[in-house]
């Protein structure tokens, strides 16, 4: 029925509509400023660099749209290519390693799942204490050193190719099929809804919140764990500094794209909006030489302009 | 004028303890040279913590701080660099944070968007900035005068010591004793009944931001003048460390209630850490895990302390 | 005597739709004038009007003769219009000194509060209110019922001549109404001119000295409430008269379906025991404070008990509330637009809510099966506008009551707690709710605990009445009993010999 019409089709908000324009105008200057830019190459390059933050914002826009927020993704990317790389060296078959690494990654969202929903600390604090506490266990672990020489066939998930397509790009675009079905079909993703929007009706409704935190926060944890192991292929490298930040980048991207700070709406389709211009402004740029300066000041003011648009265009809810 | 003592209480005994067990394993801790340096090195996040102590009464927060350290410390060492007498260079950066935190603040009002996005936000576009003026450039020799401005003393105390613990002395008594003051706590507590009461809650809104921004440009002076060279990445992650110490230091994430003690004793917690490690013989990396697990030791203790007190008027908010 | 206050030929448009259309009032200095209608008919707005919210398209408003313009909440207060707001607009992290004058603290030199000021004239206005509440306690801490008081001592030390209570009493108990009449007395002694609005009727005919009747706008009526009864108001409050107030078929009660014994929560109830059959409709009464709220809750499993049994049809209920829905107990809870509805959210995603974990099909939400639920509750219910897709924000308070009640039935409930189930609803769908009440035990043989602080509803619908105090169960009254029995449990006047026993 029009059913599946309405949780695939993308509405735009005036919010997304400046988005839109952002990204369009964004595509005509970088044509512009370099003639590489606008080849099917080019685009999956692309796709390759959005491919890491992608993955840790689908996670990152279910917590949000609970009304959560989760810190600690970018320290869980370093905790879990140390895993990997850690285990590696210790002699463990790579793909195994790299499985541990995944579910190192999981187990620290559960962890902080478990810490929001039974302490009762808000998520902003108790994920700012892990972020520097699995970033700690990152530089502990590995004492600073990086973890290198990985089988060759362990490149092909950050470097190899499927056609003109980057296998990670692949990845990705499963993960993003996954939770749009997710939040968009699923009695799951009607409770995350439920919840972001009013967390003790949803309770008093006799929705087991806790336990939808914790599979949200361990979903988290385990998608910065894969764009960990992604990371680690593409760079050939474990690094215990790995994915510093990209909180930030995720944050920006999930809000970027229209998903209230505050929980109860958004989704996924305003999330890759959101990737995709953070991805395309950064590859354009680089390509027309144009330094990482001026990609920080535009990606900051979209950001803002977006947020502003909606605010002004929205109309006042009662009055 | 109603204070939550237990929190101050709560850290006070976990740094009590913290310094038991220092004194157990390493005597020479306890060294009146160790603890002047623990003082100076916790001065300019102590002196943050303040400024961002208003900023999250109000219910808000400012995630920019980090890149308004790294502006103020290089217009300071550029103009220290021309020949600007240092006070008037003090001068220089406490104003240049100002403006910063002006324009987080007119844009967190007029617009009405969460401060946690236009900081994220305006993070992106002053660190853009930085590095399309500096061209990512490393700011090399800086005058003597400038480098020294942290070593000097009065009475035998160091600088930074003495102007951390005037700030704090002057928060405490602004934030209990003025109108300005309470207007945080009322903004933050219930920012609907702060407007029907004539407050003018955009005024004190913004107001916070401009006074964390100055703070940031007078802790400039006790950061920036370290170092021999300013790197244009310098203050990344230091929102981090000032937000652990405010939040440690018992200031309700949500705003409305909070001291200027437990801001201070948070930020002592914090810095002590990391120079007990040392003296612990742990090894350095591990210094995050440990304040991380700090934090949570610190909030978990004080959820389980205040779970046992909230009645009738609980306060309803969403996450984040 | 000439008016304080005259609001003449008041009208205001809201796009195309008449909020109110030409309306008159005033009030009297030492006069309480009750102002009551449906939800919607004008009362809010002409409220608003007067204390600044909102500005009127036509009309005058004269106060002590002077005509006035109100542009602003601040202007209304410097004329000595306060106005006291269903939701509290206080601070609970605040001290109760700092609540009652944040906003406009008396100075010293230097900008510095004058503390000592403030103490004084506090102390003042609660001698004046003839209670006593510690200055320097947190807000927070202090119960609902003295939130509200700080409300009015914070509007007397504002110096009001004219006071407006938007259902007041909503919040509170009997013991604590009794509290705020007293204070209402005593300020209409001293010359306060108090606007009372409520749905509660019983009120009007206890405190007021003069009724307004609002219907869609306009004034169907103004009389001294010596001159008229309960019948004259409510017949210009519909437009009809209400023949049975509440409607019940006693049918005989069948086998035990809920049974609570010696339920204990340290310092919130105490070795509570009862039972509720199929078919019957068990009332709980009792202050605010005395547990009532707090027993539902643990049985339902939001909050926890420590010591107890809560057995469903002779089996252990768990103390989940998840589990609790699925075995067949559904609570509506007190706070409609907190804990019931989610007010964002369309009509059709409230009324599955409780039975989410059940409509799914191959892994995805059956949206056949959520439309049909939906519209065959709007039908059963008649919810207004009847659109499953209207976001629940946007219909009126009964209609949102509606909403939450079908989200439960729609979980098909063996025992129904209802807790407070017609608060801030208007007369109309108060009387369609306890129609339902009645049919479900009747037809469908559900078992229904009530809570509400209305004690003539509750008496009227109820088999029988559980009264509570303290935390105890001290009565049970049967059919037919009086309000004045019940108050007489609850407050504790003939259980003191009880509590000497324990």
């Amino acid at each position: 029925m029009n059913a599946t019409r309405r949780y695939f089709r993308i509405r735009l908000s005036a919010a997304e509509i400046v988005l839109v324009a952002a990204l369009a105008l964004a595509i005509i200057v970088m044509s512009r400023l370099s003639p590489q830019f606008l080849t099917v190459n080019n685009f999956f390059e692309v796709t390759r660099f959005v491919t890491e933050i992608g993955l840790i914002s689908l996670g990152m826009s279910v917590v949000i749209l609970t009304g959560g927020i989760d810190l600690s993704v970018g320290s869980i990317v370093g905790l879990s290519a140390i895993v990997l790389g850690a285990s590696f060296h210790a002699g463990v078959n790579v793909w195994l390693a790299a499985l541990l690494g995944v579910l190192a990654g999981a187990l620290c969202g559960f962890v902080n799942g478990l810490i929001i929903t039974r302490a009762n600390i808000p998520p902003l604090i108790v994920t700012l204490a892990t972020l520097a506490i699995y970033r700690g266990l990152a530089l502990g672990i590995s004492q600073a050193r990086n973890y290198r020489d990985y089988p060759d066939v362990f490149y092909k998930l950050g470097q190899g190719y499927v056609g003109p397509v980057p296998v990670q790009f692949i990845v990705f675009v499963v993960f993003m099929l996954v939770f749009v079905l997710l939040l968009g079909r699923t009695v799951f993703g009607r409770a995350v809804y439920a919840l972001g929007n009013n967390e003790t009706a949803t309770r008093f409704s006799g929705i087991h919140v806790d336990r939808l935190k914790l599979i949200i926060y361990t979903l988290s944890g385990f998608l910065s764990g894969v764009a960990g192991i992604v990371l680690v292929s593409r760079l050939s490298t474990a690094k215990p500094d790995l994915g510093l930040g990209y909180e930030l980048d995720a944050i920006t991207a999930v809000v970027l794209g229209g998903t209230a700070i505050a929980g109860g709406s958004g989704g996924i389709w305003g999330t890759l909006l959101g990737l995709f211009i953070v991805g395309i402004v950064r590859n354009g740029l680089s390509l027309a030489f144009i330094k990482a300066d001026v990609q920080l000041v535009f990606i900051g003011l979209v950001l803002i302009a977006a947020v502003v648009f909606n605010q002004v265009t929205r109309r006042p809810a009662r009055r | 004028m109603y204070v939550d003592r237990g929190r101050q209480y709560s850290i006070a005994g976990f740094l009590a303890a913290l310094l038991v067990v220092l004194a157990l394993a390493a005597g020479n801790f306890f060294s009146l040279g160790n603890f002047s340096d623990i003082l100076v090195n916790i001065s300019f996040v102590t002196i943050a913590a303040v400024g961002m102590m208003a900023v999250i009464l109000t219910g808000q927060i400012d995630i920019s701080i980090g890149v308004t350290l790294s502006i103020c410390s290089t217009v300071a060492a550029i103009a220290s660099k021309a020949g600007v007498p240092i006070p008037l260079v003090a001068l220089i950066s406490v104003g240049t944070g100002a403006l910063l935190g002006l324009v987080n603040g007119l844009l967190v009002t007029r617009f009405k968007v969460h401060s946690i996005i236009v900081t994220l936000g305006t993070m992106s576009v002053f660190r853009g900035l930085l590095i399309y003026f500096t061209k990512g450039a490393w700011i090399y020799s800086l005058p003597q005068d400038f480098r020294s401005v942290g070593l000097g003393t009065f009475l035998g105390i160091q600088n930074p010591i003495w102007a951390m613990i005037i700030v704090l002395l002057v928060a405490a008594w602004l934030f209990s004793s003025t109108a300005w003051g309470r207007s945080l706590y009322a903004v933050g507590s219930n920012p609907e009944a702060a407007r029907l009461s004539g407050i003018r809650v955009p005024f004190v809104q913004a107001s916070v931001f401009v006074v964390l921004g100055a703070l940031v440009g007078l802790a400039t002076m006790f950061y920036a003048t370290r170092f021999s060279t300013i790197q244009s990445n310098t203050g990344q992650g230091f929102e981090f460390v000032v937000i652990t110490a405010v939040v440690v230091g018992g200031v309700n994430i949500f705003g409305g209630s909070g001291t200027v003690l437990g801001v201070a004793l948070g930020a002592l917690l914090v810095g002590i850490t990391g120079t007990a490690l040392t003296f612990l013989g742990i090894s350095a990396y591990w210094e995050q895990a440990i304040q991380g697990l700090f934090i949570l030791l610190a909030v978990a203790f004080d959820s389980v302390r205040l779970r046992r007190r909230r009645y009738v008027l609980q306060k309803v908010r969403g996450g984040v | 005597m000439a008016s304080l206050l005259e609001m003449t030929g008041i009208q205001k448009h809201f796009g195309g739709v008449q909020a109110l259309k030409n309306v008159d009032f005033d009030i009297e200095a030492g006069e309480v004038h009750a102002l009551v209608g449906e939800n919607g008919a004008g009362k809010s707005t002409l409220i608003k009007i007067l204390s600044g919210a909102y500005t009127p398209d036509s009309g005058t408003i004269k106060i002590e003769g002077q005509e006035v313009t109100i542009a602003n909440p601040r202007q209304a207060q410097a004329l000595g219009v306060v106005t006291i707001y269903q939701e509290t607009s206080l601070y609970p992290d605040l001290s109760v000194l700092e609540n009652l004058f944040m906003g406009r603290q008396p100075r010293r030199r230097f900008g510095l509060l004058d503390w000592g000021a403030m103490k004084k004239e506090a102390e003042a206005v609660f001698k004046r209110l003839g209670v006593d509440i510690p200055l320097s306690a947190r807000l927070g801490d202090l119960g609902k019922a003295y939130a509200q008081l700080v409300e009015i001592a914070k509007a007397l030390s504002q110096k009001a001549r004219i006071l407006v209570m938007d259902e007041a009493t909503a919040a509170l108990t009997s013991d604590d109404v009794e509290r705020l009449f007293g204070i209402i007395r005593t300020m209409r002694s001293q010359g306060v001119a108090i606007i009372y609005i409520s749905h509660r009727l019983d009120e009007i005919f206890r405190v007021t000295d003069r009724v307004t009747v609002l219907r869609d706008g306009e004034r169907v009526g103004s009389e001294r409430v010596a001159n008229v009864n309960q019948n004259w108001l409510i017949q210009r409050m519909v437009g009809r008269e209400l023949t049975n107030l509440y409607p019940r078929n006693i049918r005989a009660p069948g086998k035990v379906l809920l049974e609570v014994g010696n339920l204990t929560r340290i310092g919130v109830f105490e070795n509570v025991s009862f039972s509720l059959r199929e078919g019957e409709i068990v009332g709980l009464a009792g202050l605010v404070g005395s547990g009532r709220s707090e027993i539902v809750r643990a049985i339902f499993g939001i909050d926890r008990y420590d010591s107890g049994t809560v057995l469903l049809e002779g089996k252990p209920l768990s103390s989940k509330p998840w589990e609790a829905v699925q075995s067949g107990v559904a609570l509506l809870p007190e706070d409609r637009s907190r804990q019931g509805a989610i007010l964002a959210m369309p009509v059709r995603a409230n009324m599955t809510l409780a039975v989410l974990h059940n409509l799914h099909k191959g892994g995805f939400l059956d949206e056949k099966q959520e439309a049909s639920i939906t519209d065959r509750f709007i039908q059963a219910l008649q919810v207004r506008p009847p659109r499953s897709e209207l976001p629940v924000a946007s219909l009126s308070g009964g209609n949102q009551q509606k909403v939450v009640l079908g989200k439960w039935l729609a979980s098909n409930p063996k025992v129904l707690i209802l807790d407070e189930p017609t608060q801030g609803v208007d007369v109309g769908a108060k009387a369609e709710i306890h129609q339902l009440m009645d049919r479900l035990v009747n037809e469908l043989g559900v078992g229904i605990l009530m809570i509400s602080s209305d004690l003539p509803e509750v008496l009227g619908m109820a088999d029988r009445l559980l009264v509570m105090h303290r935390g105890h169960l001290v009565a049970e009254l049967p059919r037919g009993a009086s309000p004045e029995q019940a108050m007489a449990k609850a407050t504790g006047l003939e259980a003191q010999g009880i509590a000497h026993v324990r």
